[in-house]
């Protein structure tokens, strides 16, 4: 009796799913003429909600529904809304390729994309497919359009944001140290080194440091999931570092400063965009003080233009979650899905609304593009994909998240931006 | 379990017969079929996320096949063999990139299988190595040696050294046109679906034979017990060893044959999740059963997909409901576990061995 219950059970579900293949197509009454149907436009979306990433995929996930839901209720794609699907795909690499085949079989013409693993591993394929995919992984990789051309995102690269951050604690910071002058700086790098996201941009510090003529230390092996790192703290203590890099997400990053400052490492330290943000001060507490970040886009909350729009969004569809608990990954999110949606609008207008239209009538005619929130304007070649050559970089001092400098990179070395850095 | 009974009032008349294949014309009837069916109805009518969706449950019935292999026919309980896929994904990878092949070699498609062959031996080799333990330990020991393997294999040795080679950082990516097999590049996933059929139809047919040769009944007899097997005269560590390395080498073609699904690896492909639901997958389709192994597959993959298929439709009212449906997805699988111990410890397989037998018995089953 049970077993049959188990079979009755399990045929349910099958029918369930075999019936919604035909439900998930287009319904006959779509068709009909006395009904005013507002086309679609299906976006796939790639979120990490339980995943090693999911410290700060919650609320990058919940930015990009909201700015769905802004985009569409302002006048959408020309008149067309946007049909999200969003997949919580809980940072693995066969769960994210099952669900990018899902999204070509629903007709999505973009894929808004999350990690770096499954970005850079889905990279050829959506190559061959010419599917626009808007990535939350700003690897460096991502940028060469000889070898990644669908391939976009509205961000500092990350290689840029290290190159950013070591520049401007050279500048701002080691000139205050005592030993100025006198010996070369020290620099030490704590990063999961299984994660392509977490060491997507280290053969750029490396090269940033012996640019700027540091001493580099050996590098740490810190998880994503780390919670206690007085290991790699003690290691890195004999080499005495003045500042430390962290390429890690939030939670693992407050681990290492709260070890770092009970264990007296009595460094500086400079974190990548997803390590700094309006938790860590809450996770590391006073071991936070003075921690420098890469920020390309504003603060949750903060005065810019577009964030009264965010706040007012993250009111409207999650109450439930209080504004002091949202954070700037809501802010990324908004500034991929603004960007996404201008590519859309730009191709629709030509009519075409094709991947390989959608990039070049959309993404590649973006000569310093606004998105507002504070993110540097975009511009996007056929030749390259990184959207900005501005780092910014903050400073946690007295419970703010002040500005520190912000790095041009273009400016400053122009030659190598040009002619080297491209691709990683 | 592994034999079928034969419709009513056909008999064996000799042990040719017993060990055919294709027993009866009936039975050849149906593998025609099947053969069909895999090789011209499906990729006929199948789009292309079901095709995915198929090559998907290759991955895992190739990947399943070794743990099937060891836990089922061998009673070696493991835990680490997403790292003998990553092996098998790493060396075939680093052949294709790396290796100075020659010209005609690549130019003829024969580069890529011959790095799936050597891929399978690496891996082969590297499981051997793990299963050393195995000649002094068994049980919840040899699970907690075959989990270091996950960790020294993956996160320690290829993260740490084999990623680093050719200076590429983390992710390895072979470029378009470099898997190729004869004039055929894999670049799409049809051809993927015919390279994964292939594959496992091959290992299916390699693990049912060995299970039934003198080798396939000393891992048995390892299996039902170990000091017994000894005293027969079975060299335990011998065969144990073997059973690792076939594991190992169906693994390295499992993870050569990732490679051409995705075209890019990175250590993060073979986490030591992989591992564990590779053990849920023969849990859930019947221990000791190739069949098994293929349905466990099945109900890992198709099941599920069907399940968020299912739910798809109710996504505009609850627009939530596909963000949180990985915990629904995760959930079902452990529970499918449970349900599966308590009321069908046997598995599905065994289900369908007596369904198969009620159909061929009929009318006078018992």
């Amino acid at each position: 009796m049970k077993s049959k219950v188990l079979v009755f059970l399990s045929s349910l579900a099958l029918v369930a799913g075999l019936f919604s293949i035909y439900a998930c197509g287009e319904k006959p009454e779509e068709k009909g003429q006395a009904k005013v149907v507002v086309e679609k436009i299906h976006v796939g979306a790639l979120n990490d909600m339980t995943g090693a990433t999911s410290d700060v995929g919650k609320d990058y996930a919940l930015g990009i529904a909201e700015a769905v839901h802004y985009v569409n209720e302002n006048g959408g794609i020309n008149g067309k809304i946007i049909k999200l699907h969003q997949f919580d795909y809980g940072y693995r690499i066969p769960e994210a390729l099952t669900k990018y085949n899902l999204f070509k079989q629903l007709k999505c013409v973009a894929v808004l994309g999350w990690g770096t693993g499954d970005t850079e591993a889905l990279a050829p394929t959506v190559a061959r497919d010419k599917m626009p995919y808007v990535s939350a992984s700003y690897s460096g990789h991502l940028c060469d359009t000889s070898k990644t051309p669908y391939n976009i995102f509205f961000s500092t690269d990350y290689s840029t944001q290290v190159r950013g951050l070591i520049t401007a604690w050279f500048d701002k910071k080691w000139p205050q140290n005592p030993d100025y002058g006198k010996r070369k700086p020290r620099i030490a790098a704590c990063y999961m080194f299984a994660s392509p996201f977490s060491s997507a941009s280290i053969k750029a510090y490396k090269d940033q440091a012996e640019i700027l003529g540091f001493d580099i230390g050996s590098d740490q092996n810190v998880s994503l999931f780390a919670i206690d790192t007085k290991s790699q703290v003690l290691a890195m203590k004999e080499f005495a570092p003045d500042v430390v890099l962290h390429t890690n997400t939030v939670m693992s990053v407050a681990a290492t400063l709260r070890d770092a400052y009970a264990l007296k490492l009595g460094a500086d330290h400079i974190i990548k965009c997803w390590g700094y943000d309006e938790n860590l001060p809450k996770l590391a507490g006073p071991a936070a003080e003075g921690a420098i970040g890469c920020a390309p886009w504003a603060f949750f909350g903060q005065d810019v233009p577009v964030m009264d729009k965010v706040i007012e969004y993250a009111k409207k569809y999650n109450p439930g979650i209080a504004l002091k608990n949202r954070t700037i990954h809501t802010v990324q999110a908004w500034a991929n899905v603004l960007g996404l949606a201008e590519a859309l609008k730009r191709a629709d207008k030509v009519g075409d609304l094709s991947g390989e239209s959608i990039l070049k009538n959309g993404f590649e005619t973006m000569v310093n593009f606004e998105v507002g929130l504070s993110v540097a304007p975009a511009t996007f070649t056929e030749k390259d994909h990184r959207s900005q050559s501005e780092a910014k970089i903050y400073e946690y001092k007295d419970g703010k998240f002040n500005m520190l400098a912000t790095v041009d990179l273009k400016k400053r070395w122009p030659d190598k931006w040009a002619n080297e850095w491209l691709g990683w | 379990m592994s034999t079928t009974f034969l419709p009513c009032g056909d008999y064996h008349q000799n042990y040719k017969q017993e060990h055919a294949w294709w027993q009866t014309q009936f039975i050849k009837g149906k593998m025609i079929l099947l053969f069909l069916s895999l090789f011209v109805f499906i990729p006929l009518l199948a789009n292309g996320y079901w095709i995915g969706v198929f090559n998907m449950v290759g991955y895992t019935i190739l990947g399943a096949l070794g743990v099937q292999l060891l836990i089922g026919y061998c009673g070696q309980l493991t835990l680490g063999h997403g790292a003998f896929i990553a092996v098998g994904a790493y060396a075939s990878t680093l052949l294709i990139l790396e290796f100075p092949w020659p010209k005609f070699m690549m130019d003829w498609g024969i580069a890529y299988p011959l790095s799936v062959l050597i891929a399978g031996i690496v891996a082969g080799l590297w499981s051997i190595l793990f299963g050393l333990p195995s000649a002094r330990v068994k049980g919840f020991y040899l699970i907690l040696t075959t989990m270091a393997a996950q960790f020294i294999t993956v996160d320690f040795f290829l993260t740490q050294y084999v990623s680093q080679i050719g200076g590429r950082g983390q992710a390895f990516s072979l470029p378009p046109g470099t898997m190729k097999i004869g004039p055929w590049v894999i670049d799409s996933n049809i051809r993927v679906y015919y390279v994964m059929i292939i594959l496992v139809i091959f290992f299916c047919v390699i693990m049912a034979n060995l299970i039934r040769s003198k080798v396939g009944r000393a891992w048995v007899a390892i299996r039902d017990n170990d000091i017994s097997a000894e005293v027969m005269g079975i060299n335990v560590i011998k065969y144990k060893l073997l059973a690792f390395f076939v594991a190992g080498f169906m693994a390295g073609v499992a993870g050569a044959f990732w490679i051409s699904n995705l075209a890019a690896i990175s250590p993060d492909h073979f986490t030591w999740y992989l591992s564990l639901s590779l053990v849920g997958v023969i849990l859930i389709g019947g221990l000791g059963s190739i069949y098994g192994t293929i349905f466990g597959s099945i109900f890992m993959v198709v099941v599920m997909e069907l399940l968020q298929l299912a739910v798809m439709p109710l996504s505009d009212t609850y627009p939530k409901l596909m963000m949180d449906f990985l915990f629904i997805k995760e959930a079902a699988f452990g529970l499918a576990i449970c349900l599966f111990l308590i009321f069908e410890p046997n598995g599905i397989g065994y289900r369908w061995w007596q369904i198969k037998n009620y159909f061929n018995l009929w009318p006078f089953s018992y």
